[in-house]
């Protein structure tokens, strides 16, 4: 059956706009959203060749080399968080929201994957020698849950969640806290994605035989692989009320989103893209938009070569051919959790600014993939862009971003 | 004043409950355990590998560990339960949500076990996969083919009553028709061997594992009983308290009136969703039309009743919609 888009009019829920009043990101493309838009306009990436971990594998990362904030002496040492933080403060200053009150309900929603587990390589081999280790690495993984170190280092005691859905926790983590906004359930959601360059999720993605020992390529036909990156990507999410009664006009709403599973298999994703397109079509309806009102498409393109077919194949058949597609993993690596939060902060960035970048590291059209991501640094206009995202598990999940004005 | 959270979304229809524990997998079994008195011996409360061998999952799960198959039995279990329920329910009309404080945690010490034994760039891809919270989760949308929003959250404390409010969410905004909610814990030795050393060895905390799943609706039909996360209600019949394994009448005493005080920590032990295994069992008082569990507090002759309303509550945690409240259909 055809799908129908739905119109504003018609949509299927209580629609209130949720806007976004800041955005953050801190990545190895940038320790803040001006370094990373510099990054973006010059083309310029810079992978490191070098690990901050010992490992016998070689490849490049896309890694934060910037100094992180102190936290508390209990939290300081997940850098998940620190990272988080950063990029927390970044979106909250730009959404002039200095501290929270302790009255204000405020939400916090983060996608991880990396600080969800306790992963400590050194922990786990002295338990295994000695069978009585030290317990820091036990005390700091308890300490390390992202949404509640969040909410407790704001103080806000509103809705909590930490999303673990893996390659799409960022995204998905930005869609429930919309969800929580339009419920009335909080004024204000802090949401996106935050992960750190860990050895264990470097030796599992090798493991898998999907990270390519050069930079990245995004949708070109010599893909071979993902590179790993770290960071944060935070929104500020903001209901309608809350934002008239303090007086502030924002700039961008965050307009649909929508989630689907494939239910096919563990760490493929569907040859079809079945998930992915139901989770587009669906953030599309929320959104109350055509395919051909979205201007651009800030994918996943995580450069392995089943993901970038699946991706394609996907927005080949519900867009135009012509679609402008930025393809950003080429600047970040893959931020794991952190990657849906990043892009929806670049989804907002290419809107707001008027233009997208260079997907770098695509050269060459794939002859399996009928889009691709622009080649130059490429003006948009419109007045809505997408951003897509696809997990292990059949995890997929989309967000209709929105320019007013 | 403002509205407390769980005041904003209307309550969950319970339509289907299934459950893993350390008393087994079917409820009237589990039901009547929960009759007798328990006295938490053990040092820890595990579930049995009997009870995680089942056809509907045999070959499509032979690479799945025991986090896995304990969400995947429960949520089977808890869906065939609501079998009339949903049987017109279109599957991407179904959202799951599956919560984990530990996540399969076992399988990524499996995991760092290839990389300590074989090398970073040796060690199994398998166990990689599995070792993912969401590992659970893409095993249930494959078996019960959902098509649905899939959601795999991660709390040390309040994981399973945020996973309810945003099933309420979901069911309320219309996104879901049908919302399979549950957590999953599993403990395994290094786990153990942590919580004796940081709970200073005493026993009154006991590690508890197994998996509870909630099929839920909107208020729109019969129901098993209704559902909500909310504020902590100011009067219900029972109380479940996840306190000790021995707890005394003076311990982490709500300010929330209530007939009687039960806990069922005795039963399930102790684990970040304890939350989840204390509503399975004032579900089980539900149906049983009487509290279940280790009494805490036992109300007086003259104010005996039918159980009617039951809420779990967390005295440590001061956020807003952190008690489960549930309510004869």
């Amino acid at each position: 059956m055809p799908f129908t888009y739905r119109t504003r009019s018609a949509l299927p829920i209580e629609r209130s706009s949720v806007w976004i009043a800041g955005v953050g990101a801190v990545s190895g493309a940038g320790p803040d959203v001006a370094s990373t838009l510099d990054a973006f306009w010059n083309a310029r990436r810079s992978p490191a060749s070098t690990l901050p971990f010992e490992s016998s594998i070689a490849c490049p990362t896309f890694q934060v080399a910037a100094e992180l904030a102190t936290l508390p002496p209990a939290v300081n040492r997940c850098r998940s968080l620190r990272l988080a933080m950063k990029a927390v403060r970044e979106a909250m200053a730009e959404a002039q929201i200095r501290e929270f009150s302790g009255d204000e309900r405020v939400g916090v929603c983060i996608g991880t994957t990396v600080a969800s587990q306790l992963n400590s390589i050194p922990f786990y081999d002295a338990y295994r020698r000695e069978g009585n280790p030290p317990l820091d690495a036990v005390y700091d993984y308890l300490h390390a849950n992202l949404a509640q170190g969040v909410a407790e280092l704001l103080g806000v005691r509103g809705p909590r969640m930490t999303i673990v859905n893996a390659c799409s926790s960022g995204t998905d983590a930005i869609g429930v806290a919309a969800n929580w906004i339009r419920a009335g359930m909080c004024d204000v959601a802090v949401a996106g994605g935050a992960d750190e360059l860990n050895r264990v999720a470097l030796a599992g993605f090798w493991s898998l035989g999907v990270m390519s020992s050069r930079p990245c390529a995004p949708f070109d036909r010599e893909r071979d692989g993902l590179n790993l990156g770290e960071g944060a990507g935070i929104v500020v999410l903001e209901s309608a009320s809350h934002a008239k009664r303090r007086n502030k006009k924002h700039g961008m709403e965050l307009a649909g989103f929508g989630a689907a599973c494939d239910g096919h298999h563990l760490t493929a994703p569907h040859p079809e893209g079945r998930g992915l397109d139901a989770a587009i079509r669906t953030a599309l309806s929320q959104a109350g938009v055509t395919p051909n009102q979205i201007a651009f498409i800030n994918v996943h393109g995580t450069a392995t070569t089943e993901n970038d077919r699946a991706e394609g194949k996907v927005i080949a058949r519900i867009f135009d051919s012509g679609i402008s597609l930025a393809a950003t993993k080429g600047y970040t690596g893959h931020t794991l959790g952190a990657a849906g939060g990043l892009e929806a902060v670049f989804t907002v960035l290419g809107l707001r600014k008027g233009w997208i970048p260079a997907g770098v590291g695509f050269e060459n059209q794939a002859e399996d993939i009928a889009v691709a991501p622009v080649r130059q640094r490429t003006a948009i206009g419109g007045e809505f862009a997408l951003s897509t995202s696809l997990a292990f598990g059949g995890n997929n999940s989309a967000v209709v971003i929105r320019r007013i004005g | 004043m403002k509205s407390e959270i769980g005041d904003l979304l209307a309550p969950a229809s319970i339509l289907g409950v299934g459950a893993v524990t350390p008393l087994g997998r079917d409820l009237q079994g589990i039901g009547k355990q929960l009759g007798r008195s328990a006295a938490a011996t053990a040092a820890h409360l595990r579930v049995s590998d009997e009870f995680l061998s089942d056809p509907a999952i045999g070959g499509r799960m032979r690479r799945a560990d025991r986090f896995a198959r304990m969400a995947a039995v429960a949520a089977l279990d808890s869906w065939a339960g609501a079998s009339d329920a949903c049987a017109s329910v279109a599957k991407d009309r179904v959202g799951l949500i599956v919560t984990s404080g530990f996540g399969p945690h076992c399988r990524g010490f499996r995991f760092l076990d290839g990389i300590l034994d074989c090398g970073d760039s040796s060690a199994l891809p398998t166990d990689f996969s599995h070792s993912v919270h969401g590992a659970a989760a893409a095993y249930i949308t494959e078996l019960l083919e959902l098509r649905g929003p899939s959601l795999s959250t991660t709390d040390f404390e309040i994981g399973f009553e945020q996973a309810v409010l945003l099933a309420q969410c979901w069911l309320d905004q219309r996104a879901c028709d049908r919302v399979l909610v549950g957590a999953v814990e599993e403990i395994g030795e290094v786990l153990i061997h942590c919580a004796s050393r940081m709970l200073g060895g005493e026993k009154i905390f006991v590690p508890g594992e197994g998996a509870v799943f909630l099929t839920l609706g909107p208020m729109d039909g019969e129901g098993l009983a209704r559902l909500e996360a909310t504020a902590p209600p100011p009067q219900v019949d029972l109380m479940m308290l996840d306190v000790p394994a021995n707890p005394s009448p003076a311990t982490d005493q709500p300010t929330i009136a209530a007939r009687h005080t039960t806990t069922f920590s005795p039963y399930f032990g102790h684990s970040a969703s304890s939350s989840a295994f204390q509503l399975l069992g004032g579900f089980l008082s539900l149906s049983a039309g009487r509290p279940l569990g280790r009494l805490v507090q036992k109300a007086s002759p003259a104010e005996l009743g039918a159980v009617d309303k039951v809420a779990t509550f967390k005295p440590s945690c001061d956020l807003r919609a952190a008690s489960l409240l549930m309510t004869k259909a």
